[in-house]
């Protein structure tokens, strides 16, 4: 997703390694996407277009 | 050096699949001198599979002590690193980053990373793009992985 939009930074965090991390954003099971820092949560692997809409649903949310 | 990490069987077959590598990508490694773990395994993979291809390089950076790239690329964690696309000189930095060791299961995603970098292509379905290209506003995913 961050190759097809200068605004998407996508960032992979082996999560065992950074447990604070992990812990505040209350990783139970991998993989986990946390959308800007907790705006919205999607658990497992999931379609591109599922994991879209989680994305416009966390930036709606924040406004 | 370190005994290697990846096996001759291993390097085959990365070595198959960059075959595809299409244009020249660069691993930007930001390493701490304390409290890091996993910082030499990591560089140590990175520079073992950055040597695999002609199209691919590696550089490798004191976290603290380059603090100008280190703002500029955005990276507060080691071991991290972050793939970017290169012309010439100029690097383009797509804003793929990884935060930790990319061992295990998460070796796949480096090299597939890789792959889609080089090939400045996601693969992503024509809706998604379109998703994507539409967006207003800054979005940084975290996606948390395990090694095993």
């Amino acid at each position: 997703m961050a190759l097809e939009s200068p605004l998407v930074i996508s960032e992979m965090v082996e999560a065992s390694e950074f447990p604070e991390l992990s812990d505040r954003f209350n990783v139970s099971g991998v993989p986990q996407t946390t959308i800007n820092a907790g705006a919205g949560t999607v658990v497992g692997g999931v379609p591109a277009e599922r994991l879209a809409d989680e994305i416009d649903k966390a930036l709606a949310r924040k406004k | 050096m370190a005994e290697r990490l990846l096996n001759d069987s291993v390097i085959g077959q990365v070595k198959q699949v960059f075959q595809n590598l299409k244009n020249p990508v660069e691993v930007i490694f930001f390493e701490a001198q304390e409290g890091c773990d996993y910082c030499a395994d990591t560089r140590q993979l990175l520079e073992e599979v950055t040597q695999i291809s002609d199209l691919l390089t590696f550089s490798a950076h004191d976290i603290q002590q380059d603090a100008e790239l280190t703002q500029l690329l955005g990276v507060d964690k080691t071991p991290g690193f972050v793939v970017v696309g290169k012309e010439g000189p100029q690097r383009l930095d797509y804003g793929i980053r990884f935060s930790g060791i990319p061992a295990g299961h998460e070796f796949s995603s480096l090299i597939h990373t890789l792959l889609l970098v080089s090939n400045r292509d996601s693969g992503l379905d024509q809706k998604t793009r379109n998703f994507l290209a539409g967006l207003k506003e800054p979005v940084h995913l975290q996606v948390f992985v395990t090694p095993t």
